[in-house]
């Protein structure tokens, strides 16, 4: 991986509703932003679900980014959470739980 | 959610909990079109408060909610069934989304059990319209109808308004429900903030007092936060002139000295030239489209910028922001005025010098147009005339090209909603039913739709339901028999090699003829001798719509140009001719 695409991670706390992921998946696509990888799973709360979405920031700042998602009404919080995700699996592995 | 409605509680059909809803939401007025799958929404319909204009086309009831809502700043209502009813008001509401217009669409969605069966008139309009809404629903429980109508109304007329689809089953509007209108709203995803932070005002108002050169650069927010009184005040505070988009025609006089006028593609010399020129924009409720920027790499390369919008998302979208202010464009030029007075109590900057390059290319260059050789109307006078004619109480709409254009420079707009266009969209067709939903939402004034000969052939069957329901709006058909602005770029960029750009709408079809057959009354003018004559006639009926067709001449062009895709320094004011900036001090 070339150091020229900046990498950020967002981990974004959705509406668990029908057409969620499309609703953010489409923002992605018509506003040319980059997804490199991308993780829906459940919370605490069966009402939201937890999406960690891998963006590579190109032509964009990451703030244009959050700010673009933050408008979808079903999305509640998002927290660039870049380099802490690594962090989390190498000191707590999931196979220790 | 001012109160709390009579039905609450009561049992009743999805159906009628959905007109009950509207009708809670303080709904007047709404413009629609039956069909299968909304069906069951049409029987209560019946005996609701509610005025429901039958329309021809649901993209008439779409741009006519639109026409109501930009004259009335409330929401407008459109609804339709399934499918094609459904698809017919994607362009209203993509042209909502892009001129932030409070919409609210109402569809019939094919029964929940056949959804995802390619059922007859099933269309996902829900997915469709994700990408332009400012929020969409699909409604399956019947219970849920109050809660999402309340939330609807409550995101499409707050924070930057916009349009909100709800899409409601069909079985979800048989079913019986027990009627609950909510008494509050929330929304975990959606907290638009409207006071600005003190910090930034306190950071804007500094700014604000360094500069030497600075412009209000003024967008359609102003005149959607009813901002007007609070921006003369700022403007005369601090003596700077101003430019107005063509989102902001009429949020500031067009009469006032220090109005430059309107900026961008065909934006005078004075109002491109300032911004190219100034030191500091300050930016209300404008977005830095590319119609106004030009080359954005060339657009106004030595200014600061203060950037006041409700959208987070418009802050350095496409220009980088000195200072942001995060909120509702009156509560911020409200909170402007005492910190920009305390800011100029300390520092007074002379903006003389300033003032006398912007009033110089202001009279050096004002706007103008050639009267034809051969004798022929002028385009740019007919517009001129309606205006002078008809008075600055006048609401005016148009279609998109030439005659948009020419009636966003040749009208003087004195007053905030008076000027309603598709700027971002360019949605033609857009005139015809605008005019329709304005004249509904202002009954007492003068509505002039300014159409082409080729917008108006998109749109006109509304005039039927004009005539029908006593809407009694003004058509002016600037017949130049081509698609003007598409032939205008032709001649400038395709070596005049016209590629279907002529309508040949003087020989078919017979406009006056037609205006005629869906109850209007059609006029024609093609000298200028009968010019005023002609519309003092058509300012005289006001018991059925008018149409007047104006045969003019086909040559003329919108002045001045900025190309697409070029710089705003090279702003042409005629053909090859750019302004003489050598002799002028800049």
């Amino acid at each position: 991986m070339t150091t020229s695409r900046r990498q950020h991670t967002l981990e974004v706390l959705v509406e668990n509703e029908p057409g969620v992921l499309a609703r953010v998946a489409g923002l992605f696509s018509r506003r040319a932003f980059n997804i490199e990888t991308l993780n829906v799973g459940p919370t605490e709360d069966s009402s939201i679900s937890k999406m960690v979405i891998g963006v590579a920031v190109e032509g964009h700042s990451l703030e244009q980014v959050i700010a673009q998602l933050d408008k979808l009404v079903s999305v509640i919080s998002i927290k660039d959470v870049t380099g802490k995700v690594k962090e989390v699996h190498d000191t707590q592995p999931d196979y220790q739980n | 959610m001012a109160h709390i409605p009579t039905a609450n509680g009561t049992a009743m059909t999805g159906a009628t909990s959905l007109v009950k809803s509207l009708e809670a939401a303080d709904v007047e007025v709404m413009f629609g079109l039956p069909g299968g799958a909304i069906l069951p929404a049409y029987d209560p319909i019946f005996d609701s408060s509610i005025r429901h204009i039958l329309v021809r086309h649901e993209q008439g009831a779409g741009h006519a909610a639109t026409g109501y809502a930009q004259v009335t700043g409330r929401a407008g209502v459109c609804i339709a069934t399934s499918g094609p009813g459904a698809t017919n008001l994607v362009t209203p509401l993509m042209d909502a989304a892009m001129d932030s217009v409070p919409l609210i669409a109402i569809t019939g969605q094919v029964p929940s059990a056949a959804i995802g069966t390619d059922a007859f008139q099933e269309a996902d309009i829900r997915g469709i319209t994700m990408p332009f809404t400012k929020h969409n629903y699909l409604v399956t429980d019947p219970d849920q109808i109050p809660g999402v109508i309340a939330e609807a109304f409550h995101i499409a007329t707050t924070g930057r308004p916009g349009p909100v689809l709800v899409d409601v089953a069909k079985d979800a509007l048989q079913k019986m429900t027990t009627f609950n209108w909510p008494t509050s709203i929330k929304l975990a995803g959606y907290n638009p903030k409207t006071t600005p932070d003190a910090q930034a005002i306190t950071d804007a108002a500094a700014l604000i007092a360094q500069s030497s050169k600075p412009v209000f650069y003024v967008g359609g927010g102003v005149i959607k936060a009813n901002a007007h009184k609070e921006l003369r005040q700022l403007v005369e505070l601090l003596g700077a002139p101003v430019v107005t988009t063509l989102m902001a025609r009429g949020a500031f006089p067009d009469s006032h000295p220090l109005h430059m006028g309107m900026p961008g593609m065909h934006g005078t010399v004075a109002a491109v030239t300032a911004l190219q020129k100034a030191d500091l924009l300050i930016t209300l409720g404008a977005r830095f489209d590319d119609r106004v920027t030009g080359k954005l790499s060339t657009f106004a390369p030595n200014a600061k910028i203060l950037h006041a919008d409700i959208d987070p998302a418009e802050i350095g979208k496409n220009r980088h922001a000195d200072v942001a202010v995060v909120a509702d464009v009156k509560e911020t030029i409200s909170a402007l005025i005492p910190a920009l007075k305390a800011a100029l109590a300390k520092n007074q900057p002379d903006l003389s010098a300033w003032l006398r390059q912007m009033n110089s290319l202001k009279s050096t260059y004002p706007l103008g147009f050639d009267q034809p050789e051969d004798g022929s109307l002028s385009p740019q006078h007919v517009i001129q005339r309606i205006g002078q004619i008809s008075g600055t109480d006048t609401i005016f709409t148009a279609g998109v090209g030439q005659h948009q254009m020419w009636a966003s420079q040749f009208i003087s707009y004195e007053h905030p909603r008076t000027w309603l266009n598709s700027g971002g969209a360019g949605t033609m067709g857009y005139g015809v039913p605008a005019a329709m939903g304005a004249k509904v939402g202002a009954p007492d004034a003068t509505v002039w739709a300014i159409d082409g000969d080729g917008c108006f052939q998109m749109t006109n069957q509304e005039l039927v339901t004009c005539a029908l329901n006593n809407i009694p709006i003004k058509v002016a058909i600037i017949n130049n028999e081509s698609l003007g602005m598409v032939r205008q770029w032709q001649t400038l960029f395709y070596e005049g090699r016209y590629s279907n750009t002529n309508l040949e709408s003087k020989r078919v079809p017979n406009f006056p003829m037609l205006a005629e057959s869906m109850g209007c009354v059609g006029l024609s003018c093609e000298r200028p001798e009968d010019l005023d004559k002609t519309i003092e006639k058509a300012m005289s009926i006001n018991d059925q719509p008018v149409v007047v067709d104006f045969r003019v001449h086909r040559d003329a062009m919108v002045w001045p140009m900025v190309a697409a895709g070029t710089s705003n320094d090279e702003i042409m004011i005629a053909r090859a001719t750019a302004p003489d900036w050598d002799s002028q001090e800049l």
